[in-house]
């Protein structure tokens, strides 16, 4: 056992290190989980009138964008919660566990801080399991704080199964986690591993639920599926959280053979010598914060680019299954657009645009983490000026945003021309995947304006991602005031040919300046 | 002749810390300044504030002729940077990270890049994150000294490094001030300072306690000396410039003796019948000592 030696003590420290910072997750994701459940009845306040959702919920983007409708045949307030919003809860648990092992192993090891303590009487796989036991406690804590906000449903054994799907899910994206943080070398492309799972697994899910009503074969390999189909306050099963937790022990399993078989600091790729000189290309700030961008690019664009290009090759069965539709449904979802598969796919663009907005905050995110690591020192000790140092980081992740835009367009619009034979799709849905361009801009703007008046405040930016996808996704549904869905930034710009995308460019000015002043009279 | 650097009266704080408190630094052109103190005095926050990274709270400064708070940019290009603290673009190597620094201050030497690179034995190859610390401070140091610069500003540039490479260094730097060009080096290693600097400035608390040129500030430092005598020395302990005064059982005496009155100590020695004597020279290392070990004990 002494390669376990000392987990009670690194776990005390984790604790103590990450006191703030946990709880403030734990805490933000039961609040989500109450503010859903108040959020539906406050805009229904007629358990009755839930019908109307039905037009949203079950055609294609609905069902993608939620999950396999158990129980929405006939909604109720607590299958309406289970089947609408459950869906996001459990993303948020997903990244709380997956950010928690990476903050406790990889990172920990990449600053240095792992030697230090591997030095001390502390066995091999210590830190592994002190990060572990710290996700798995925290998704429990979160777990049975949406049983406590699903209580008022009047079913405890299904605010219980909900509350144990939740935990399972973070549970099991710990384990990706880990074993993610054995193979990559820094704890940033950890993560990016992690949330790239995360992201498949959200496409996955959202695919293999569209080819059949409830879930297809394709829906199993997504643990978000192995919650759902648990079917909570619908036709609850417990059965489907084996396979979490069976995947959950192999993933530790693995990631602890993984540990055990590298070196100390090292990832399990093996490193090629690289060039001994810079190329010509790479001369100036800008070029420089391209280049230390460019990996994440090529890694968003590949990412962003394959689910367009998944959703977009639903397009035939979405059409298709118009035909299917009560007449009831087909008015509701025609008179959104005037055409179903445009409206799946206004709806997908959004989807993609919310995360090329992810990608343009890591990207920004950089101006913080170089400053912190000391690199931002040498830069502006050398002929650049403040201003060209932000500005470049801005570029980049502008250009960035462009390039991964355009990657999710191009998927899309070429599955859905492929998927339908109707090359004129094409052209459209890459308009419209880039109509969102002035909101990532915001969002790069707020962004670059938080990291320059205090590095430490540039997480807040993620709250306007989060805002801007609770907003688009359900501010009709539970009829959110014109104000709150104005500070969307993704609320105006919409697709070609609805509303104008005016007022986010100047907006994103205005914060582009505010970065710049604050940057030059800092210190 | 107008000075390379000229600040004074520099002060800093930290929330509660005062980094600087009223700190003054003089470097002529051509010559080789030291800047001395130990961990936390001061240094690394009067570079940063040199190099227009950080603004101080009170004081002048003056860089080049240029103020470097307002021109930063300009006064950027005719100076080269060794950081404290060397990190790495973890995915560039250090051959790219070398020419990246060197192009983002306007350009470097190719043939000296290629030389130094050669002379500091560095693998340009490797990527940032894989190198030791001592190659980073390799690559950092290749990236300034290849620079075509009027002014080198180096915090603690040989730590990391092993003897031979400080060596070179310390070779390098020769050769550049040969060319008339400035260099600013802070260090708490007195042996570099000694073999290497023409003027010393002691740092403290953030403040200025000695500076001068090295062969003056020794005047003002204490030999060790260690004398056997037939008849007995107790009254040595008494002289003036003698401290430290203590006398073990086989007549054996040790004391500090300040530079000014060695004649009269070693007339009074003489008297009373020298046996063996050694006399240690002062070394920065008792300078450094003394002048610490003061600020300590006064506090
Ligand atoms: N960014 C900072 N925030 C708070 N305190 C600092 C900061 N930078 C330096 N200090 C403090 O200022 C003092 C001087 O630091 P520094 O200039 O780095 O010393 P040196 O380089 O001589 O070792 C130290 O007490 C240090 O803790
Ligand atoms: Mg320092």
């Amino acid at each position: 056992m002494s390669a376990f030696a000392g987990t009670g003590m690194l776990l005390r420290v984790a604790l103590r290190k990450d006191r703030v910072r946990l709880s403030v997750w734990v805490g933000l994701v039961v609040l989500l989980a109450f503010y859903c459940v108040d959020a539906v009845k406050a805009a229904y306040p007629n358990e009755g009138d839930l019908a109307a959702l039905l037009g949203f919920v079950q055609g294609p983007a609905g069902v993608a964008m939620t999950g396999p409708g158990y129980g929405l045949d006939t909604p109720t307030y607590a299958t309406v919660f289970a089947g609408v919003y459950a869906l996001y809860v459990y993303l948020a648990v997903a990244f709380m566990g997956a950010t928690a092992v990476v903050r406790h192993t990889r990172a920990d090891e990449e600053s240095g801080r792992s030697e230090l303590i591997g030095a001390g009487a502390v066995g091999r796989f210590a830190p592994l399991t002190a990060a572990g036991v710290v996700a798995m406690g925290a998704s429990l804590v979160t777990g049975v704080g949406i049983v406590g906000a699903t209580w008022s449903y009047g079913s405890a054994a299904d605010a219980w199964l909900l509350g144990a799907c939740a935990a399972s899910v973070g549970i099991v994206f710990a384990g990706i986690a880990a074993v993610a943080a054995q193979l990559a070398e820094r704890a940033r492309s950890a993560m990016s591993m992690a949330s790239a799972v995360i992201g498949a697994a959200v496409v996955v899910r959202g695919v293999g639920d569209i080819m059949r009503e409830h879930g297809s074969w394709l829906s199993w390999f997504s643990p978000f599926a192995w919650a759902q189909q648990t079917r909570p306050f619908a036709e609850p099963r417990w059965w489907p959280l084996l396979v979490p937790v069976v995947v959950a022990a192999c993933l530790w399993a693995a990631s602890a053979v993984l540990l055990a078989r590298r070196d100390m600091g090292a990832g399990l790729v093996a490193q090629r010598p690289g060039r001994s000189h810079a190329s010509r290309w790479l001369a100036g700030p800008y070029s420089l914060a391209l280049r230390l961008e460019r990996g994440s690019i090529i890694g968003w664009s590949l990412g962003v680019g394959f689910s367009g290009l998944l959703y977009g090759s639903l397009a035939a069965s979405v059409q298709e299954s118009l035909a299917n539709l009560p007449q009831n449904l087909k008015t509701v979802l025609l008179a959104q657009d005037g055409d179903l598969v445009d409206a799946y796919a206004a709806t997908m663009a959004f989807f993609d645009a919310l995360l090329v907005a992810c990608f343009a905050i890591v990207a920004v995110h950089r101006l913080a983490s170089e400053e912190a690591a000391g690199r931002a020192e040498v830069v502006l000790a050398a002929a650049v000026s403040r201003r060209t140092w932000v500005g470049a980081s801005v570029v980049a992740a502008l250009v960035g945003s462009v390039v991964v835009t355009l990657a999710g367009g191009l998927g899309l619009g070429i599955a859905v021309g492929a998927s339908l034979g109707d090359s004129s799709r094409v052209w459209p849905l890459v308009l419209a995947q880039a109509a969102y361009l002035p909101a990532v801009a915001v969002v790069i703007g707020v962004t670059a304006a938080l990291a320059s008046a205090r590095p430490r405040w540039v997480s807040a930016a993620w709250a306007l991602v989060g805002w801007g996808m609770f907003a688009g996704f359900f501010g009709q549904l539970v009829s959110l005031p014109q104000a709150a869905l104005n500070a969307s930034p993704f609320h105006s710009s919409t697709s070609p040919g609805l509303r104008s995308s005016r007022s986010p460019p100047l907006r994103s000015w205005r914060c582009w300046r505010r970065a710049r002043r604050s940057w030059a009279s800092r210190w | 002749m107008t000075a390379v650097i000229e600040a004074s009266g520099l002060v800093k704080t930290f929330g509660r810390t005062r980094a600087l408190d009223g700190f003054d630094l003089t470097v002529q052109p051509g010559e080789v300044a030291a800047f001395l103190g130990p961990n936390g005095a001061g240094k690394s926050t009067t570079i940063r504030i040199l190099l227009g990274l950080l603004r101080a709270e009170a004081g002048a400064v003056t860089l080049l002729g240029g103020d470097p708070w307002r021109d930063a940019v300009a006064l950027h290009r005719r100076l080269a940077y060794v950081p404290g603290d060397v990190t790495l673009w973890p995915t560039l190597t250090g051959g790219e990270a070398i020419d990246t620094l060197g192009r983002l201050r306007g350009g470097l030497n190719e043939a000296r890049k290629r030389e130094l690179i050669e002379r500091f034995d560095l693998d340009p190859r490797k990527k940032g994150r894989t190198y030791s610390k001592g190659n980073r401070q390799k690559v950092a140091l290749i990236a300034a000294l290849a620079a075509d610069a009027e002014l080198y500003v180096m915090d603690e540039p040989t730590s990391g490094l092993d003897p031979l490479m400080e060596a070179e260094f310390q070779k390098v730097v020769r050769e550049l001030t040969g060319e008339g060009r400035t260099v600013l080096l802070s260090s708490h290693i007195l042996a570099e300072v000694e073999k290497l600097c023409d003027t010393v400035t002691i740092i403290r608390d953030g403040v200025t306690v000695q500076s001068g040129r090295l062969a003056d500030l020794r005047h003002l430092t204490r030999s060790a000396v260690t004398a056997r005598t037939r008849d007995d020395a107790a009254g040595i302990g008494e002289l003036a410039g003698v401290h430290d005064f203590a006398s073990g059982a086989d007549g054996l005496v040790t004391f500090s003796l300040d530079g000014d009155h060695t004649a009269d100590v070693m007339a009074a020695l003489a008297a009373r019948g020298i046996v063996a004597l050694e006399s240690a020279p002062p070394s920065l290392e008792a300078m450094f000592l003394s002048e610490y070990g003061t600020a300590k004990a006064s506090k």
